[in-house]
C-alpha cells in the first residue's frame, strides 16, 4: 500500500496469463519496483484491489500464498465491465495494485489440526492460497482434505495442480462435476453430497469454504450434520468494494466493513452480525 | 474573544475582502433551492434561510480527482505501454459562507470516517485543514427541523470558525460576530466590536426564543434497530413511498458513500471520487448480480440502520446527543424537507422503537 495515499496504486506489470476456464484467467504479477516487491508481506486470504487505468478497479484474492513470492496471483472471472478489459491484457502491460487488503484466514488456529478444503468454482482462488502455504508448511497440520466441484471438468481451475496435489499421498482429493464429460474419472454430483458421502469427522477439524452462495448454504448445512460447530467452520465473503480501506461504504453490514473486518468470517462471528448477505 | 458586529450592508464587501485569502463558496438563491456557488464580487449572500444543500461540499467535493494517470507508448516497441500516475493537487484554502449549526456538526461526524475510523483519507484530511466554517445560527425552528434529538441546538458551536448570530438594532440589521477559533478571530480583525446594547438586544432575543418541543428518549434506538431488523414487513411498509432517488444522502450534511470511477481521455485520465448513495440498487450490485440489498426495503433499513444504529455501535464512546449516544445525524431535516414523498426519518425512528417495544416490551434496551 502506498503509505501516504491510500487509493493511489502500485505500478505492476503482467509477466504471465493463461487460461483456467472458459471464462477464467489467470494473471501473474510483480511491482514494478523490485525492492517494493522484495518488501510486499501479505497473509493468506488477503485481496488486492486491481487497476485497470482508464476502466477502473476491482477485488480480487491473492490467489498465491506468502510462502512463493516470485510474483502475485490472481485468476479473475470474465463478468463486468473491468474484468471483460482485464482479460483483453497481455504478458507486459502494466496494471495498477493496492494491496494487501482485509484479513486474512486463521491459520495460526488451524496449526495441528485436520483442515478440509470445501470449494465450488473460482471459490477454490482463496483456498488455494492457504492450501498451498499449508503444503509449503506441511508438518504443521494434520489431515489435508480438498473437496472441490464445478459445473463441468472443464470449469474447474487449477487443474494441473489438482493432479499434482492428488498424486502428492501426503492429502486426499476429491473431485465432482455437476456434468460429466468423456474421460471424466472423479464424481459425479454436488459439492455437500460428497461431503456427506465422505462423512469428513469434526473432531480436532476445520472447515474452510468458498464457493457460490447456493453451495456455501448447503455446505454449512452438510457441515451442521456432520457435527462441525460454528467455530470450526471459516468461510469469505463477496461484497462489492470501491475503496477497500472501509471508508467508501458499500460493503457494510450493520457496522463492520467487508473489506477491513473481512472477507474472511467464521460462520460463528457471521451469525452474529446482521443478516444482510 | 471579543464579539465583533457585521452590518448586513457590509456582507459582501467583507465577504469580498474574504475572497482575497480564500476561495469563498456562499448561499444564492437559484429558483427556489438556496445553494453555495463560488462567490464573485456581484453576488450577494443570502443568509435568511438555511441553504438547501448542506455544506460538506466544502470538505468533501460532490466529485474531486483521486490522481490523473497517462499512458505513454515505448518508442522502441509500439506493443507496448509504460503508465505514470500524479497525485491530485492539494486543496485551495477554502472558506464556506452560511451553513447552520446543524451542517458544521457534520465536520465531527465526517472526521469520524474518514479520520478517525482507521486509514486517515489524504484528501479529506487536506480540505479539512484547508476550510473555515462561517456558520449562521438559527433563529428558529422549522417544522423539519430537529437537531435537538441529536445533541445540537440553535446556536451551537460546534464545528464552526465562526458563529454569526442575527440581530437588528435601531433599524440596522446585521450579525453579532462571535470567533470560535483563532483562525475564526482573523477573520473578524478588521470588523467594529459588538455594543453592549448589541448583545443585550441578542439576550434578549435568545431568551425569547421559544424551546422546542423536548426530544424523544432515543436510548433504545441502537438495540430496537437490530431487534427489527429481520422484519422486512417492516420495512417494506416503511418504504413503500420510497422513490430510490437519493436526494436525502445527496443533501445530508454526514452522508459519506462515495463511488470511484476512471474518466478516460485517449491516453490519459483521471481516478474520480464522487459521491455516492446507498439508495441506489446499484450501489451494492455484485458482478455475479447478486445484491445483497435489493428492494429499497433493504436500503432505506440501511440508511437508517447507518444513522441510529451501526454509528452509535461504531463509536460508543462519542455521546452528544441527549440520550447519551452519538448519531450519524445532525437532525438539519433536509432529507425530510427535499424527499419528493414525504419519507420522514423521525417518525421512522419512532416506529422503530415503538415496535421493537411492543415485540419485546421486557427486552430492549442498550445499544449493544
Amino acid at each position: 500500500m502506498n503509505a501516504n495515499n491510500p487509493y493511489i496504486p502500485e505500478l505492476a506489470t503482467i509477466i504471465e496469463t493463461f487460461d483456467e476456464t472458459p471464462d477464467v484467467k489467470t494473471f501473474r504479477v510483480v511491482l514494478q519496483d523490485p525492492a517494493k516487491m522484495a518488501a510486499f508481506r501479505f497473509e493468506p486470504g488477503q485481496v488486492a484491489q486491481l487497476s485497470v487505468f482508464g476502466t477502473g478497479e476491482s477485488t480480487f484474492v491473492i490467489c498465491s500464498p506468502p510462502t512463493r513470492m516470485e510474483y502475485l496471483q490472481f485468476s479473475v472471472m470474465r463478468v463486468g465491465e473491468l474484468t471483460h478489459r482485464l482479460h483483453t491484457l497481455k504478458q507486459g502491460d502494466p496494471i495498477g495494485l493496492r494491496a494487501p487488503l482485509g484479513n486474512h484466514f486463521p491459520h495460526q488456529d488451524m496449526r495441528g489440526r485436520d483442515i478440509v478444503f470445501i470449494g465450488g468454482g473460482l471459490g477454490m482462488a482463496p483456498l488455494r492460497t492457504l492450501l498451498l502455504f499449508m503444503l509449503d508448511n506441511r508438518a504443521d497440520y494434520g489431515n489435508i482434505t480438498l473437496i472441490y466441484g464445478g459445473r463441468t471438468p472443464e470449469h474447474l481451475c487449477f487443474k494441473d495442480e489438482l493432479k499434482e496435489w492428488a498424486a502428492r499421498g501426503d492429502m486426499r482429493v476429491e473431485l465432482t462435476v455437476d456434468t460429466p464429460g468423456e474421460g471424466w474419472q472423479g464424481r459425479t454430483g454436488v459439492v455437500p453430497a460428497v461431503l456427506t458421502d465422505l462423512a469428513v469427522r469434526p473432531e480436532n477439524a476445520v472447515a474452510v469454504t468458498c464457493g457460490p452462495p447456493i453451495m456455501i448454504r448447503f455446505t454449512l448445512e452438510a457441515l451442521g450434520k456432520l457435527g462441525f460447530k460454528d467455530e470450526q467452520i471459516v468461510t469469505t465473503l463477496e461484497r462489492r468494494m470501491k475503496c477497500g480501506v472501509g471508508l467508501c461504504g458499500r460493503c457494510n453490514i450493520g457496522e463492520k466493513f467487508v473489506c477491513v473486518d473481512g472477507p474472511v468470517f467464521t460462520q460463528a462471528q457471521l451469525k452474529g452480525l446482521p443478516q444482510e448477505f | 474573544m471579543v464579539d465583533r458586529f457585521l452590518k448586513d450592508s457590509d456582507l459582501a464587501a467583507v465577504t469580498a475582502a474574504w475572497a482575497r485569502d480564500f476561495r469563498v463558496l456562499a448561499p444564492v438563491r437559484e429558483g427556489a433551492a438556496i445553494v453555495y456557488r463560488l462567490f464573485s464580487e456581484d453576488m450577494h449572500p443570502f443568509l435568511l434561510r438555511p441553504p438547501t444543500s448542506s455544506a460538506k461540499e466544502a470538505i468533501l467535493p460532490q466529485t474531486e480527482n483521486l490522481f490523473t494517470y497517462k499512458y505513454r507508448k515505448d518508442q522502441d516497441d509500439l506493443t507496448r505501454t509504460e503508465v505514470f500516475l500524479a497525485e491530485a493537487l492539494p486543496p485551495e484554502p477554502t472558506l464556506i459562507l452560511g451553513p447552520r449549526p446543524c451542517d458544521a456538526r457534520g465536520r465531527h461526524l465526517l472526521d469520524r470516517v474518514f479520520l478517525e475510523r482507521g486509514v486517515i483519507d489524504p484528501q479529506y484530511k487536506a480540505h479539512r485543514a484547508a476550510t473555515l466554517f462561517v456558520t449562521v445560527a438559527c433563529t428558529s425552528m422549522q417544522n423539519t427541523c430537529f437537531c435537538h434529538w441529536t445533541g445540537g441546538a440553535m446556536d451551537d458551536e460546534s464545528g464552526s470558525d465562526v458563529l454569526l448570530h442575527p440581530v437588528t438594532i435601531g433599524g440596522v440589521g446585521g450579525f453579532v460576530a462571535h470567533a470560535v477559533t483563532p483562525a475564526g478571530e482573523e477573520l473578524l480583525a478588521t470588523l467594529p466590536e459588538a455594543t453592549a446594547p448589541m448583545l443585550e438586544k441578542l439576550a434578549e432575543r435568545r431568551a425569547a426564543t421559544p424551546e422546542p418541543e423536548p426530544a424523544p428518549d432515543l436510548s433504545d434506538i441502537a438495540g430496537s434497530f437490530l431487534a427489527m431488523f429481520d422484519n422486512l414487513d417492516f420495512w417494506t411498509d416503511q418504504s413503500a413511498r420510497c422513490l430510490s432517488c437519493g436526494v436525502c444522502t445527496y443533501l445530508c450534511p454526514t452522508c459519506s458513500c462515495f463511488n470511484i470511477t476512471d474518466e478516460n481521455y485517449g491516453m490519459s485520465g483521471r481516478r474520480l471520487r464522487t459521491w455516492d448513495t446507498c439508495m441506489s440498487a446499484l450501489y451494492t450490485l455484485e458482478g455475479s448480480g447478486h445484491n445483497p440489498r435489493f428492494s429499497r426495503a433493504h436500503r432505506l433499513r440501511n440508511r437508517v440502520g447507518h444513522k441510529f444504529s451501526y454509528h452509535p455501535r461504531e463509536f460508543p464512546e462519542a455521546a452528544t446527543a441527549p440520550s447519551g449516544l452519538e448519531f450519524s445525524c445532525t437532525g438539519c431535516g433536509r432529507c425530510i424537507k427535499s424527499c419528493p414523498v414525504a419519507v420522514d426519518i423521525r417518525q421512522i425512528v419512532l416506529d422503530v422503537l415503538a415496535a421493537a417495544a411492543e415485540k419485546a416490551p421486557d427486552k430492549v434496551g442498550g445499544t449493544k
